[in-house]
C-alpha cells in the first residue's frame, strides 16, 4: 500500500507525551491479553502443584516438566476430543465451503422461478440464531437416533444462511463479461462455475472456512446438548470435563490440557493471520 | 434451515418431556411465560450483560483501534494487532477456565494483584452476585474485543486519506478531525458492531456457565443457560421452546430498532 508513503509526507501531529500514552495504553493491553496464556503455558509445565499457588507466582517453575500433558491423556480421552473436533469441524467446514458456494452462485446469477422467494427465506433465516431452535433440532436428531453420534452435530452445520449471503455477495461483485466470455467459448454454467468462478474466489472461500471451521471447533452448546458419552465428545466439553474433575486431577494437569487445546489453534492462527485478519475485516463491510 | 425455526414454534403448543410424546396444550406455555418470575431475571441480567459487554466493544475497541493506526514500526503493530486477536480464535471453554483460576477469591492472581497494588480486600469475583456477572462482562469483552478492533481498523482503513489531508491544510487539530471526519465516516462500521455485537451478547452461554454456571442465583445466568437448562435439566421441552421463540423476538425487535435509529446517525457516503 502507498498510504505509508503518503503519511510520511503529513506534518507530525503529536507530541512526545501523546505518543508516550500511546504506547503505555496498548502495551498494557497487549500484557493484559497476553499474559493469562503465558501463566497457563508455565502451569503447564510446572513440576509441583503447591507452586501454582504460591503468590506472587515465579516467572519460570523450579523444575520443569512434561508429565502433566502425560496426565491428561490418562485422566480423560483426550486423543478422542482432538480427533471429534477435527471430524466434526473439518466436516461442517468442508461441506459448508460446497453448498454455500454453489447456493451463493445459483442465487446470483441463475434465474429460476422462486428464487425470489427462497432468498428472501434465507435472508430470514439469518436473523434464527441456533441457540433458538436447539430444542427442535435435538428431538429430530433424537428421533432420526443420531444423538450421541458426531452426525447430530455435524448435520445441522452443512447449510449455513450467512455462508449463502456472504457468497453470493462475493459472486455479484465478480464481472458479467467474464461469464459471458465463458458462455461465448461454449461453457455450461457447471463449467463456468468450476473453471471461472471458483478460481476466481480463493478468499472468500478462505473466508467463509475460517470462519465456520473456527465456530464450530469452539462451540460448547450442541456437544453438551446432543452428546452423552464422553468419547463422543469434542475438546471444548473435554477442557470442562477435565477440569471438573478438581479433586483427582490437578492444576497443572489442567493447566496442560488448556495449553494442548490452545497451541494447535496457535499455530495455525500465526501461519493463517493474514487470512484471518482479512475475513474479519472483511467480514465487517457488509451492511 | 427453516425446518427447526417452525418447529421451535410447534414445539412452544406442547406439553412435552423426554419420556414420553408431546400433548397439545394451546396457550399455556405462553401464558406460563408472564407468570415466570425467574424468566423476568433471567433477562434482566441477559440484558445487562450483553449491554455492557457491547459498550466495551464500542468504545474501548474503537479507542484501541485509533491508537493502532498511529505511526509504528510494522512489526509491531502485528504484534499488537495478533495479541489483540488471539482470544477470539481460543475457544470460550479454555478462555472462562483460565479465568475461573484468575478470578479465585482466595488463590487467584487478579485478587493477589488488587491487593498489592491497591490494597483492597479480595473481591468475591464468581460467587457474589454483584460481582458475578460482572466478571462474566469482562471475559467476555477480552474474548471478543480483538474481533471488534479488526472491524473498526478495516473501517479507518477505508476512509481515504485526501480527506484527512484536506482537514489537515485547512488547519483542524487531531480532537476536532477524530469528531468531525473519522467518527461520521466510520458510523456505518459502529453501526455493524453494534448489530452483530449485540445478537452475540444476547447468545452468550459457554462463559457463564464455565465461569459461575448462572450464580449465585440468576444473577450471571443468561437466557440461552435458561433455555438449556428447562429444556435439559427439567425436561420441559416446550416450555424452553417457548423462551427460545421469546429470544427470537427480542434479537428481532432489538434489530429493528437499531436499524430505525441507525438513519438519524450512520452517514453513507
Amino acid at each position: 500500500m502507498n498510504s505509508t508513503l503518503k503519511r510520511r509526507a503529513l506534518p507530525r501531529p503529536s507530541t512526545i507525551v501523546t505518543t508516550v500514552l500511546t504506547f503505555a495504553i496498548l502495551a498494557i493491553a497487549a500484557v493484559a491479553i497476553v499474559a493469562p496464556f503465558l501463566w497457563i503455558f508455565r502451569g503447564a509445565i510446572s513440576a509441583s502443584d503447591a507452586e501454582l499457588y504460591e503468590l506472587p507466582p515465579s516467572p519460570f517453575p523450579t523444575e520443569a516438566t512434561l508429565e502433566n500433558f502425560g496426565k491428561v491423556f490418562e485422566q480423560v480421552p483426550y486423543g478422542r476430543f482432538i480427533l471429534n473436533s477435527l471430524v466434526v469441524a473439518g466436516s461442517i467446514t468442508a461441506a459448508q465451503l460446497i453448498t454455500c458456494s454453489t447456493a451463493g452462485y445459483a442465487f446470483a446469477r441463475l434465474s429460476f422461478p422462486g428464487r425470489g422467494v427462497a432468498f428472501a427465506l434465507v435472508i430470514g433465516s439469518l436473523m434464527i440464531p441456533l441457540q433458538v431452535t436447539i430444542v427442535p433440532l435435538f428431538l429430530v436428531m433424537s428421533k432420526l437416533g443420531l444423538t450421541n453420534t458426531l452426525w447430530a452435530l455435524i448435520l445441522p452445520g452443512v447449510f449455513s444462511a450467512f455462508g449463502i449471503f456472504l457468497l453470493r455477495q462475493h459472486f455479484l461483485s465478480l464481472p458479467r463479461e467474464l461469464e459471458e466470455a465463458a458462455r461465448i467459448d461454449g461453457a455450461g454454467h457447471v463449467r463456468t462455475f468450476f473453471q471461472v468462478i471458483l478460481p476466481l474466489s480463493g478468499p472468500a472461500l478462505a473466508t467463509l472456512g475460517i470462519l465456520t471451521f473456527t465456530y464450530w471447533w469452539n462451540d460448547l452448546l450442541m456437544p453438551l446438548v446432543m452428546i452423552r458419552d464422553v468419547e463422543n465428545q469434542t475438546l471444548p466439553v473435554g477442557l470442562v470435563l477435565l477440569a471438573g474433575r478438581f479433586s483427582t486431577g490437578s492444576l497443572g494437569t489442567i493447566a496442560a490440557g488448556i495449553t494442548l487445546a490452545i497451541i494447535p489453534v496457535l499455530v495455525v492462527f500465526i501461519v493463517a493471520q493474514r487470512w484471518i485478519v482479512q475475513s474479519i475485516a472483511s467480514s465487517g463491510l457488509k451492511l | 434451515m427453516l425446518a427447526p425455526a417452525a418447529g421451535v414454534i410447534l414445539l412452544s403448543f406442547f406439553n412435552w418431556n423426554l419420556l414420553s410424546d408431546g400433548r397439545f396444550i394451546g396457550l399455556a406455555n405462553f401464558a406460563r411465560l408472564f407468570t415466570d418470575g425467574r424468566l423476568l431475571a433471567v433477562y434482566g441480567s441477559t440484558a445487562y450483560m450483553a449491554f455492557a459487554i457491547l459498550a466495551v466493544n464500542v468504545t474501548i475497541g474503537l479507542l484501541l483501534a485509533v491508537l493502532l493506526e498511529t505511526r509504528m514500526p510494522r512489526w509491531l503493530r502485528g504484534f499488537f494487532r495478533l495479541s489483540f486477536l488471539f482470544p477470539f480464535v481460543v475457544s470460550s471453554s479454555a478462555v472462562a477456565l483460565i479465568w475461573r483460576f484468575l478470578l479465585n477469591k482466595d488463590l487467584g492472581l487478579v485478587n493477589f494483584w488488587l491487593g498489592e497494588w491497591f490494597d483492597v480486600g479480595r473481591i468475591d469475583w464468581l460467587g457474589s452476585s454483584f460481582w458475578a456477572p460482572i466478571s462474566v462482562i469482562i471475559v467476555s469483552s477480552w474474548k471478543t474485543l480483538g474481533f471488534s478492533i479488526l472491524v473498526y481498523i478495516a473501517g479507518l482503513q477505508s476512509i481515504p486519506n485526501e480527506i484527512r489531508e484536506a482537514a489537515i491544510v485547512d488547519g483542524t487539530n487531531a480532537w476536532q478531525r477524530f469528531w468531525r471526519i473519522t467518527l461520521p465516516l466510520l458510523s456505518p462500521t459502529v453501526f455493524f458492531l453494534i448489530v452483530i455485537n449485540t445478537i452475540n451478547a444476547f447468545q452468550l452461554f459457554a462463559e457463564p456457565r464455565v465461569l459461575t454456571t448462572g450464580g449465585p442465583g440468576d444473577a450471571s445466568r443468561t437466557i440461552v443457560q435458561y433455555i438449556y437448562d428447562t429444556a435439559f435439566g427439567s425436561f420441559d421441552l416446550g416450555y424452553a421452546s417457548t423462551i427460545g421463540i421469546t429470544l427470537l423476538l427480542v434479537l428481532i425487535v432489538l434489530t429493528a430498532i437499531q436499524f430505525r435509529v441507525s438513519r438519524r446517525w450512520t452517514f453513507y457516503e
